[in-house]
């Protein structure tokens, strides 16, 4: 167990202190809580997770007050190891051609390595959600592998593409949409992972494992073409 | 058919509600109305507003009659006039109900010693939701409509003028607050008393690049002394974030969705409205509360 306990967060809020360190475990047992709690049917407005806290909003302090006691209770039985998983296994493709990879030079530069064993690398591993944030839709993914570990972009980018792959310090992204940003861009995905048409409007939800498998330009041309809804994506390239 | 249009825009024009809620673990920042107490009152004159209101930041726009009538109500210490239809110009006020008729135009010109006003149409402006809510994000391009609105964006009125009654109530005259009693924050311990002195001791002033993602506060720098980079966590409008620069930010409804400065206090619920209306040269204190 990780979790430390039950903070006031303001007059409406709350906060899930699991620590101050990030890693797979913790995060495991954050987005172990973050479900059970969802799921509990509280008068919550939000409920936010994050590597190593969960922040909950309620409309006001009584309610917040009032709901406490469940919460803490909740988290006095949770146990990660228990965890009967609704998350879902993605394989997704990916284009790591030059005209999508703006920063391939300069990671192999930096790490002294190929194109392909950064491709290699960067599709080796079976990625973990830590959580959804920085923008609607955004998931933070990690670890990757200890050779593509890269710093944030000294000066970060006024437009990043949309469906952007990016890497920074130990995690990988997806951009879903045009935006500023300071990752290191390695490729891009053929589709959109957030739909507000869709009631449930983001592709990846915390938790989810994702990996990536190259494709070629072609192929990126030939899905991009099919304009995949939400849930097309989550038959084709989900399990 | 009734129709009203946006003959001249103002600034930072936006359709709000009360706030777009349960999806911040997805990214998606709650937004709504800046100031939420006067789009409680306009409820009052307004009951079928279907939970579209039209924001405005101190230039308030024109919005003209296409076709019909609409009954309207604006909110705000604004001032406006309505050029009707024969030409002759008239005087109104907010909290008072306003009856619109074909090439009436409402010209509501600028915010007072205050922030944003809001315009309420009876029968709402014929939007869908998106995501459940009706506000607009438009750095995250999210809402019924996703952008500021522009010149030209016209609305169909699902509905005709219930009752030609002139309704009003008294203005609410809400007293100009520059004090404020805040909560401590997550990263509270990051601060050395002598920078907590700082915050609760000295003035801060109210900068130009507010907006409605935060208000920038210019003052003394207040440091930590462990970090001013934590690892990013949830936040909540009127959270006050400290970056390493030292100047607070107040967070505010198109919060980003998480955050990764230590956030040193946080306002009360009702204080975000308040803080909101404050134009950039406002003085504001504050007060640290540490029972709560």
């Amino acid at each position: 167990m990780y979790f430390k306990g039950i903070n006031s967060y303001g007059d409406r809020g709350m906060l899930l202190d699991f620590g101050d360190d990030s890693s797979k475990p913790i995060s495991l047992e954050v987005n172990k809580a973050f479900s059970t709690i969802s799921n509990l049917g509280l008068p919550l407005l939000n409920i936010i997770p994050s590597f190593n806290k969960i922040v909950i909003i309620f409309e006001n302090s009584e309610i917040r007050d009032q709901n406490k006691e469940k919460i803490t209770l909740e988290m006095n039985e949770i146990k990660p190891q228990s965890h009967k998983s609704t998350n879902k296994t993605w394989k997704i493709p990916a284009c790591y051609d030059e005209s999508f990879a703006l920063d391939l030079k300069l990671i192999q530069r930096l790490h002294q390595i190929t194109k392909e064993e950064i491709i290699n690398l960067h599709t080796s591993e079976n990625y973990y959600t830590y959580y959804i944030g920085f923008m609607p839709g955004f998931p933070y993914l990690g670890d990757i592998p200890s050779q593509l570990i890269t710093p944030r972009l000294a000066t970060p980018r006024i437009k990043i593409p949309a469906r952007s792959i990016g890497i920074a310090k130990n995690h990988t992204c997806i951009y879903p949409k045009i935006s500023p940003g300071g990752w290191n861009i390695i490729g891009q995905i053929p589709f959109d992972i957030f739909d507000l048409q869709n009631p449930n409007p983001s592709l990846f939800l915390p938790g989810d494992k994702v990996s990536f498998y190259s494709v070629s330009n072609k192929e990126f041309q030939q899905i991009q073409k099919k304009h995949f809804s939400i849930n097309e994506l989550i038959k084709e390239y989900s399990s | 058919m009734n129709s009203l249009v946006i003959s001249r825009t103002g600034t930072h024009l936006t359709v709000q509600d009360f706030g777009r809620f349960h999806y911040q673990h997805l990214g998606v920042s709650p937004s709504g109305a800046m100031d939420q107490r006067i789009i409680k009152e306009l409820e009052k004159i307004i009951p079928l507003h279907h939970n579209q209101f039209i924001e405005f930041a101190y230039v308030g726009p024109s919005i003209k009659i296409k076709e019909g009538s609409v009954k309207v109500c604006v909110g705000g210490n604004c001032n406006m006039n309505i050029q009707k239809n024969n030409g002759t110009q008239i005087i109104c006020h907010p909290y008072k109900s306003i009856n619109l008729f074909a090439g009436d135009e409402l010209n509501i010109h600028n915010t007072i010693d205050s922030v944003y006003g809001y315009i309420a149409v009876e029968h709402g402006l014929g939007l869908d939701p998106c995501l459940k809510s009706f506000s607009t994000d438009t750095k995250a391009g999210i809402g019924s409509i996703n952008r500021s609105l522009e010149v030209d964006d016209t609305f169909e009125i699902q509905g005709d003028v219930s009752s030609w009654d002139h309704l009003s109530i008294p203005n609410p005259d809400y007293k100009k607050e520059t004090n404020f009693k805040v909560y401590p924050g997550p990263q509270l311990q990051f601060f050395t008393d002598q920078a907590l002195q700082s915050f609760i001791g000295s003035a801060f002033t109210v900068s130009a690049q507010s907006d409605r993602m935060g208000i920038r506060l210019k003052g003394e720098a207040i440091l930590s002394n462990e970090s001013h980079d934590i690892l990013s966590e949830g936040i909540l409008p009127g959270s006050i974030q400290v970056p390493s620069d030292g100047q607070p930010i107040v967070l505010m409804r198109d919060i980003p969705c998480t955050g990764g400065y230590p956030k040193i206090a946080i306002l009360k619920e009702e204080d975000i409205s308040k803080i909101s209306q404050l134009p950039p040269g406002s003085q504001i204190t504050f007060d640290l509360q540490t029972i709560y």
